[in-house]
Parts: C-alpha cells; structure tokens; sequence
C-alpha cells in the first residue's frame, strides 16, 4: 500500500495542501486579531487546526461574524 | 464619485475581514478537488484493496470537458452556498445592525449604494470563481488531456452570467429582508425553485436563467455558441438589470 | 424666516398613532430640545426629519428645498445608539461619510481632523472604532454629523447613556456647535432641556402640547407661588392676616416659611410688604417663585 502512495505524484497533490495550509494560517492569524469571535477562541482553534478540510472555512463564515 | 467611494469601501472591507484571501482559496479547493479525487479514486481504490479477487474496476475517466465541468458542479452546490452566506449581509446586516442611520442619513443616491455593493461583491466573487475555474482547467489538462483555453474563457463567459444572477438575487433579497438568515434562505430558496422550473418547463422557457449551467457544459463538449445560448444570456443580463433597478425602488421607499 | 416647516406631522405604524399632527418651525442658529417621556414619539419625528420614516400624514419643508429635493444634504444626524463600520478607524469613517456628503478626499481628510480635534479624538483618530468607548462613540457620531457642515444638527439622546464625565463633554460640545447650525435634540432629561436649550418642544404622547422659549413657557405657567421666610418661628397672627388678605388661597406652613398662591402676585407683593413693615416681621426672604421645568413638565404631562 505505502508504495502503491509513494506512487502518487505528489506534485499534483501538494496545491491542495499548500491551500489548506494557507486557510490555516491566515485563520489563525485573523482568530487573534479580532477582538471577539463568535464563542470562545480557543474552541475555533481546534476547529481550525482539527476539522479537515473545511476548519478554516468553517471559522470564516461562522467564526468572525459581528 | 460617490459610486467610487462606496465600491472601495467595500474592497478595503474584503480586505480588512480577509475574504479577499479565504473566498479564492475556497473556490480554487472547489475548482480542482473533484480532477484530483477522480484521477486517484481507482489507484486509492486498489491499494486499500478490499476488492474481491478478479473483481475489475470500472470507474470510467471523464473526457477533458467532462473532466472540466466537475468544477462548475462543485460551485454550483458548495460554491453557490458560499456565496449565499459572504452576500447574506450585504444589505440586510447593514439594515439590522444600524450603520445604515449613519450611512444614509447622507445624501446617498440609492442606486449607487446598491450597485456599488453589488459590484464590489461580484469583483470577488467573480475573480474567486476565475482561480477556481483557473486551476480546475490546469488539472484537466495534466490529468485528463488538452481542452482549449479559449474553450475555456468562453465556458467561463458563459458561466459568469449564472454566477451574476445569482448575486443578483441575493442582493434583490437583501432589500427585501432584514434577517440575513432569511436572505440566505430565500436566496438559495429562489434559486432552487427557478432551477426546477426551469427542469420542468424548459422546452417553453428555453430562454430562462436557470438553462446557464447546463449550456456550460453543452459548450465545453461542442464548442459553439447556439443562438438558445446568446438569447439566454441577453435574458439574464436584462433579468439582473430589472431586479437591480427593483432592488434600488424597494429600499428608496422602505420603511427603515 | 423659518429653517424648516412641519406642518401637521403624523405618523402611524400599525393602526396606532405614535405622532399625531404636529406643526413646528426651527429658527436658525437657535437649540431646541425635543422633550418628553420615553415613549412620546420623539425619535420617529426626528427619524422622519431625517428621510428614514416616511410620514402618514403632513409635510416636512426645508427652506432650501428649492435648490435640491435631497433634504439630506442639510442635515447631519446622530441616532440614539450610533453603530459604526467598527473595523474603520475614526478618521477613515469621518472620510467615508465626507466623502458620501459629495466632499473631495483632500477635504474630507482636512475637514476629519479638525472635527477629530473639536471632538477631542485626535489621540484616538487611527484606532479602530470598535475599541472606542461609548463615549467616544457618541462624540465620533457628532463629529460624523457634522462632516457636511449641515445646517441643522439633529441629536437623538445624545446624552442619556453617557456618564456624568461623558456628558459635560457632549453638553459643551453642543454649545459649541450651535454657534455654526441649529441644532434639535430630544431628550427625556429636564435638567439636560433646561441647560443648553433656547427652546423647547414638548411632545406627550405623539402630541405637541407646548412649544416656545424657556422663559415665554415660564410665564405661561406661572403659578402665581409666594414664599415667605421668617428668621425666627413665623408669627402667631400671621394666618389670621394672611386670610384676611383677597388673592390669596393654599396657604401652607412650614417651619420658618410659608408658601401660599395668590391670584395676583402684583396686589399680593404690595399688600404682604406693607403688613410687613407695619408689624415688624422678621422677614429674611419675599419670593414670587418662578416655575421650574420640572413644574411645567409635570403639569402638561398632567393635564
């Protein structure tokens, strides 16, 4: 199995990552900006580091909103 | 001049709440996620194994404009939610939260406020879109074979018609509505039930909005724009502009 | 000449009447206080004044409207509860509505920072407006009022929420102001009506039961009251001479005074100071009371 993986190529694949990373990171770093979030911070940081996939996403429709 | 000033203060609001970041990066996952899964899914498939001895899989590879609609697929369920949920507020937040006293207690011509917030919310929802159409074409040709970028530039053309319609509905609601749960409800509701009207009654209503998607894809695999395909267009532009002018009468004579 | 005209104003949500046909006129450059109890219909008159409420009945006229039908060019206002674009700092919301008002960018910048300084926000003109105090609020939201040098000022409760501190700065702000636009505000609060106002509209139940400056209303309501105070304890034959007196009624002792209603004071001064001198009474006060507001207010609520 791992080397049928190791076949992927991981080139194609990287983009998703590097996305999901960046969706991290700018999450995290708007999560300590803001003021307030929309429930306790540290909550929408598990959200935003566990949930995969769609944390971040997740924290930015529902996290920040006023 | 005043036009100008509303439509920047939007964009350094996208900015400032880094929609200008999340909402492309959202669209490209969209736009490329379904190339990569289908071009793995056999190979996954296999080496977490399971399958019975002999046993032969037979996922069929989509052609290049298949392959390329996966991507108006995922914006048209997962993308056109977003969108429902960053234009929700749009107007409504405004109205309900009470920035519109100090706003429009201005000499604010209607107008200008709602299509300059229209146009502001269409810049990046249009341009999120364009990435994700972007990187979904770039994979199809990697992994599927080659699909013309003019091909693609007009599939997009056409697509962007669907994609202002919709914001355009959503702002319409926005003026209708001071909920912004309910302008997200009634928006996707509105959406859905031309979608279905469109389904049943297609043959007679062969100009309505609601044939854009499936034109996209009529495109992608012929290349040619019919004429069905320009008058539709013609009725959605003309569509977004009656609900824009509605939209604008509404809040000029609502009770705020 | 009249700034603007209300003439019969009304307004009704629902079937209920929550303004009912008033008529006033603003004079310029004057401070008028729009007073009444909570409930009175005082912010939907100014929310009509401002184009957000449309009016059921009756007409608003703006003694420029000829020049153009958008009666928001003229008018600055502040709402009960300012809510602000709270990810903008102070001074980039002031540019924003400027900028709305039809300034340019460079007049909008220069006229921000002498507004921020009126204001006393200069310190605080590039924080964001969500870290601001409610009083700070409360000044931004004057100062974005005035951003289009409007020629009437309209302040709903601008100092109801605010602390004693706060309110002082808002009250001399005001001050300040009605040297350059005339200003209406409502408030519930006498003290705040009676303070900073010339005149004074005084709305009870969507009604404009009285209208006028402070001291024409005063006359109109003079109770005709006189108190006297004595230096010792009051005299033993005073009640006897005090009845014998015409004009006079409601007599009421206390301990080293007497307060009584005469219904006319001018008889009543002359004929009390003659008793007094006559029989030498201790006489340390001879006052013909003037209404207070908090008099005047009670009594047209009252009526």
């Amino acid at each position: 199995m791992w080397e049928e993986l190791a076949a992927l190529n991981w080139a194609l694949i990287a983009p998703l990552l590097v996305i999901e990373l960046i969706l991290i990171v700018v999450a995290l770093i708007d999560l300590s900006r803001i003021e307030k979030a929309n429930g306790p911070k540290w909550a929408w940081v598990l959200i935003i580091l566990f949930v995969t996939g769609i944390g971040p996403i997740i924290y930015f429709i529902f996290g920040r909103r006023q | 001049m005043q036009w100008a000033v509303i439509f920047k203060k939007e964009m350094v609001e996208y900015a400032r709440n880094v929609k200008w970041i999340w909402v492309p990066m959202v669209f490209l996952l969209f736009g490329i996620m379904d190339q990569i899964t289908t071009y793995y899914l056999p190979k996954i498939l296999e080496s977490v194994g399971g399958m019975p001895e002999g046993a032969e899989l037979n996922i069929p590879i989509p052609d290049p404009p298949a392959a390329l609609y996966m991507s108006i697929s995922e914006f048209n369920m997962l993308g056109v939610m977003v969108i429902a949920l960053i234009s929700m507020g749009l107007i409504a937040g405004e109205l309900k939260s009470g920035v519109y006293e100090l706003v429009l207690s201005k000499p604010v011509k209607y107008s200008n406020y709602i299509t300059a917030k229209w146009a502001g919310l269409s810049l990046l929802v249009l341009s999120s879109v364009f990435l994700g159409y972007l990187g979904g074409w770039y994979y199809v040709n990697i992994l599927y074979g080659e699909l013309a970028f003019s091909t693609f530039i007009v599939s997009f053309l056409i697509y962007t018609m669907y994609i202002l319609f919709f914001i355009t509905i959503s702002v319409f609601v926005n003026t209708l509505v001071k909920n912004p749960g309910l302008v997200l409800f009634l928006s996707i509701a509105l959406l859905i039930a031309i979608t279905i009207i469109t389904r049943i009654f297609g043959h007679i209503l062969s100009w309505s909005p609601g044939h854009l998607s499936s034109y996209v894809n009529e495109y992608l695999h012929t290349g040619t724009m019919t004429g069905d395909m320009w008058a539709t267009m013609a009725t959605t532009l003309a569509i977004i502009v009656l609900l824009l002018f509605t939209a604008v009468t509404i809040l000029k004579n609502k009770e705020l | 000449m009249s700034l603007i005209e209300v003439k019969n104003l009304s307004k009704s949500f629902d079937g209920e009447d929550v303004v009912k046909g008033i008529t006033f006129e603003l004079t310029p450059g004057k401070c008028v206080a729009l007073l009444g109890p909570n409930g009175a219909g005082k912010t939907t008159t100014l929310r009509m004044l401002a184009g957000f409420s449309k009016p059921t009945n009756g007409t608003i006229t703006f003694d420029e409207q000829s020049l153009s039908s958008d009666i928001r060019n003229y008018i600055g206002y502040l709402p009960q509860f300012p809510v602000f674009h709270n990810w903008m700092s102070g001074k980039e919301f002031l540019i924003y509505v400027g900028q709305l008002s039809h300034l340019s960018k460079s007049e909008a910048d220069s006229r921000a920072d002498e507004l921020l300084d009126r204001v006393g926000l200069t310190d605080a003109k590039k924080q964001r407006i969500g870290k601001y105090s409610g009083g700070m609020k409360q000044r931004l939201g004057i100062a974005q009022a005035m951003m289009n040098r409007p020629k009437l000022i309209m302040l709903d409760e601008p100092v109801s929420a605010l602390d004693p501190i706060g309110r002082r700065e808002v009250l001399n702000l005001m001050r300040e102001i009605k040297k350059d636009a005339t200003i209406l505000f409502s408030t519930h609060i006498l003290n705040d009506a009676e303070e900073i106002s010339d005149e004074l509209l005084l709305l009870h139940h969507g009604e404009l039961v009285e209208q006028g400056s402070l001291d024409e209303l005063g006359n109109l309501y003079d109770s005709g009251k006189i108190i006297l105070a004595f230096q010792d304890n009051i005299p033993a034959d005073m009640e006897e001479k005090l009845n014998k007196l015409s004009h006079i009624t409601d007599i009421e002792f206390k301990k080293q005074s007497i307060e009584f209603i005469s219904s006319d004071v001018i008889a009543s001064r002359a004929e009390i100071l003659q008793l007094a001198v006559q029989n030498d009474w201790p006489l340390t006060k001879f006052e013909i009371a003037k209404t207070t507001l908090e008099d005047l207010f009670m009594k047209v609520v009252n009526q």
